[in-house]
């Protein structure tokens, strides 16, 4: 009886020698979901630079005030445009649903004097005029994309994983995304979307990157649009999480008052 | 002249103190504006219809609670008199769970685009038909304005103690319908005395949902535009017009409106009813017949707002209904059929990574057949200077609303400089 148990015993340990290496294999999946799920606050407030520059050099600057709470299966984000004095006091108000559902968008228009539902799919469309899509002004929900692990590397001193990912529903500007991501921290150092000849479209590469209330941040990076030879460098400032943001601020009310809390 | 002068004056002084005011109490102030350089060539005989220049300042201060805005304004255009105003100069008070604002406000209400169904509370600035910006169409109304925030839910009111009415366009524009009288028939305005009973009031309970926002309002108001009451005859000169009077009637309004989103195309709707609104009713060709009674009218729009290969558009329909209606009803000496049916047409596109704006705005409406359509063209120069092209473009038949200025039909540029 007491040798059966130590054979129960011994094939356990074996068991867990073969298997534990292969558990170990982090999936694709695994990672693009610990890098939608890295810790970003209940809620985040900063200041965001746009630095635009044309195929001939010419640069245009932007300047936003953003607003983020997340609860988990809302996020609510209102964005004031500070700068230039053309779109001063415009400001941009998105709810956007973890179970999938498409997001609301409202905007305010200084000269309208009242906020206005917008239609939600611009998710292609240039943000502001810069080389950075509604799109990527967001988190991609995993479940969007199937992912496919290439390799593991090193880029800038850091062990990265690289993870292809291919839209579950066809994507009119690219065909797949490549992201680097960082073991670990599961920061995403760079990204690259491929057009459908296989070229890369457009690359987004993080330029710095710091903790701020022990949560990681990117607080400077700049989107290469490859084709058109232009560039939009995104920086932050001011950032700040778990201001205890009431929900009442992501209203009609505070995007006609302005980012004054 | 000296009237005007001494005007002006207190308008100065008023915006000194105010921004003095500011300066010393509020903790943070800020000063914007625009420069905007506009001419406008009449196609019919390439004469300039429109030669302005116009400068829009706002200053605004911030306390803890409290924020004062003041907006003044200079305006020179062709042949006219400098013209020096403030559209808005209010003091906004904010609570936790209300706003109240005081002063000099224009109100806009409503879902609406280039139409004004719910949005009533501020009469407009007509003097360049309905071609003004959005903003400055409508003028600025001496009010206490109120709001309560309680979850998704807001209640506003809005008194309005003094009555403010629409600008209309001058005798020698070219905006000015023409008045089926005489000329140089005298003319007798009345306006509402400013009297406690005459002021306005107006109220709105809103709700702001990410899958539909409503509102529902209701007023006490007087038409902002003047009507005929009356054409004096006198009798010993058949048929001499003696005097024309004119009038500002009251009327209840109640309405709402909400906005939705199917997919990616935004659904709004907004709908009115005005009760016992005095209207003209007569024959011109027999002014003894001439004069007011009231009926109910009821003004409604359904509209859509989606996207298309990058283009933004929105068309929208409005029905207008007038109860019992009879023949003879006029309003601004046009006649005002039973029904009447517009629709609107917008499709914007940006291009050059938004440094250029291909825009047509559409009026159509339906019985007579007549249309305004407005393309124009907008160029980002550089941050903050917009140069702009475009038309104004008039058509159809002479008894509608917009093909009665068909020889009104422009083009013009203009040069925008936001600070």
């Amino acid at each position: 009886m007491q040798n059966r148990r130590r054979i129960w015993i011994a094939l356990a340990i074996i068991g867990l020698v073969i298997l534990v290496p292969a558990t170990a294999q982090i999936s694709a999946e695994m990672v693009m979901d610990q890098v939608y799920t890295r810790p970003s606050g209940q809620d985040m407030q900063a200041t965001l630079h746009m630095t635009i520059t044309n195929s001939r050099g010419s640069t245009r600057e932007r300047s936003i005030v953003q607003f983020r709470k997340d609860d988990g299966e809302v996020e609510k984000k209102i964005m004031f445009f500070t700068s230039p004095a053309d779109v001063r006091n415009t400001s941009f108000l998105s709810f956007s649903y973890a179970d999938g559902r498409r997001d609301d968008q409202w905007i305010y228009l200084p000269a309208l004097g009242r906020v206005r539902r917008i239609a939600s799919d611009k998710t292609n469309d240039s943000f502001m005029g810069s080389d950075f899509t509604y799109e990527d002004m967001g988190a991609r929900h995993p479940s969007e994309d199937t992912h496919t692990l290439l390799r593991e590397e090193n880029l800038d001193g850091w062990d990265v994983y690289v993870i292809e990912s291919t839209p579950v529903e066809p994507n009119n500007e690219y065909v797949k995304t490549r992201n680097w991501i960082i073991k670990d921290e599961w920061i995403g150092l760079r990204k690259e979307f491929i057009g459908a000849d296989g070229s890369v479209v457009r690359r987004l590469s993080i330029e710095s990157y710091e903790k701020i209330d022990s949560i990681w941040v990117i607080t400077d990076m700049t989107m290469n649009n490859l084709a058109k030879n232009t560039s939009t460098r995104i920086s932050m400032e001011d950032v700040s999480f778990n201001n205890e943001l009431r929900d009442a601020f992501f209203s009609e009310r505070q995007m006609s008052r302005g980012p004054r809390l | 002249m000296r009237r005007i002068a001494m005007k002006k004056h207190r308008i100065l002084v008023l915006t000194m103190i105010l921004a003095c005011s500011a300066s010393a109490f509020a903790m943070d102030v800020d000063i914007r504006g625009m420069l905007r350089s506009y001419t406008g060539l009449a196609f019919s005989d390439a004469a300039i219809t429109a030669n302005e220049q116009t400068v829009d300042l706002t200053l605004e201060g911030w306390g803890d609670q409290t924020r004062l805005v003041v907006n003044p304004y200079a305006y020179i255009g062709i042949g006219n008199e400098p013209e020096m105003g403030i559209r808005e100069a209010y003091v906004d008070f904010f609570l936790d769970n209300a706003d109240i604002r005081v002063g000099k406000q224009a109100v806009m209400w409503g879902q609406a685009e280039g139409a004004f169904i719910t949005d009533i509370v501020s009469p407009r600035d007509m003097r360049s038909f309905i071609l003004a910006d959005f903003r400055e169409i409508r003028k600025g109304i001496p009010a206490v304005k109120a709001d309560y925030f309680t979850g998704p839910f807001t209640f506003e009111g809005i008194w309005i103690p003094q009555f403010v009415p629409s600008s209309m366009p001058a005798e020698d524009s070219i905006w000015q319908r023409a008045i089926p009288f005489p000329s140089g028939t005298p003319i007798s305005f009345t306006e509402p005395s400013l009297h406690f009973e005459n002021s306005e009031v107006f109220g709105k309970i809103r709700y702001f949902g990410p899958r539909i926002s409503w509102e529902v309002m209701g007023g006490y108001a007087w038409t902002d535009e003047p009507f005929v009451t009356r054409v004096n005859i006198n009798p010993d000169s058949d048929p001499t017009i003696e005097s024309i009077d004119v009038n500002y009637g009251r009327y209840t309004v109640l309405g709402g409106s909400f906005s939705t989103s199917v997919g990616t195309t935004v659904i709004r709707g907004e709908a009115a009813a005005y009760l016992n609104k005095p209207f003209t009713v007569g024959e011109l060709t027999s002014p003894a017949s001439v004069t007011s009674k009231e009926f109910h009218q009821v003004q409604s729009l359904i509209g859509i707002d989606w996207s298309l290969f990058g283009m933004d558009m929105s068309a929208q329909y409005i029905l207008a209904y007038i109860h019992n209606h009879e023949q003879g009803i006029m309003e601004q000496f046009r006649a005002v059929p039973e029904f009447g049916h517009t629709v609107t047409f917008r499709v914007q596109k940006t291009l050059l990574d938004d440094r250029l704006t291909a825009k047509v705005f559409s009026y159509l409406e339906i019985d007579p057949m007549n249309a305004l359509v407005r393309p124009s063209l907008s160029w980002n120069i550089e941050d903050g200077v917009i140069l702009e092209g475009g038309a104004e473009l008039f058509f159809g038949d002479e008894d509608g609303m917009f093909g009665y200025y068909h020889d009104n039909s422009m083009v013009y540029a203009s040069l925008r400089w936001y600070f």
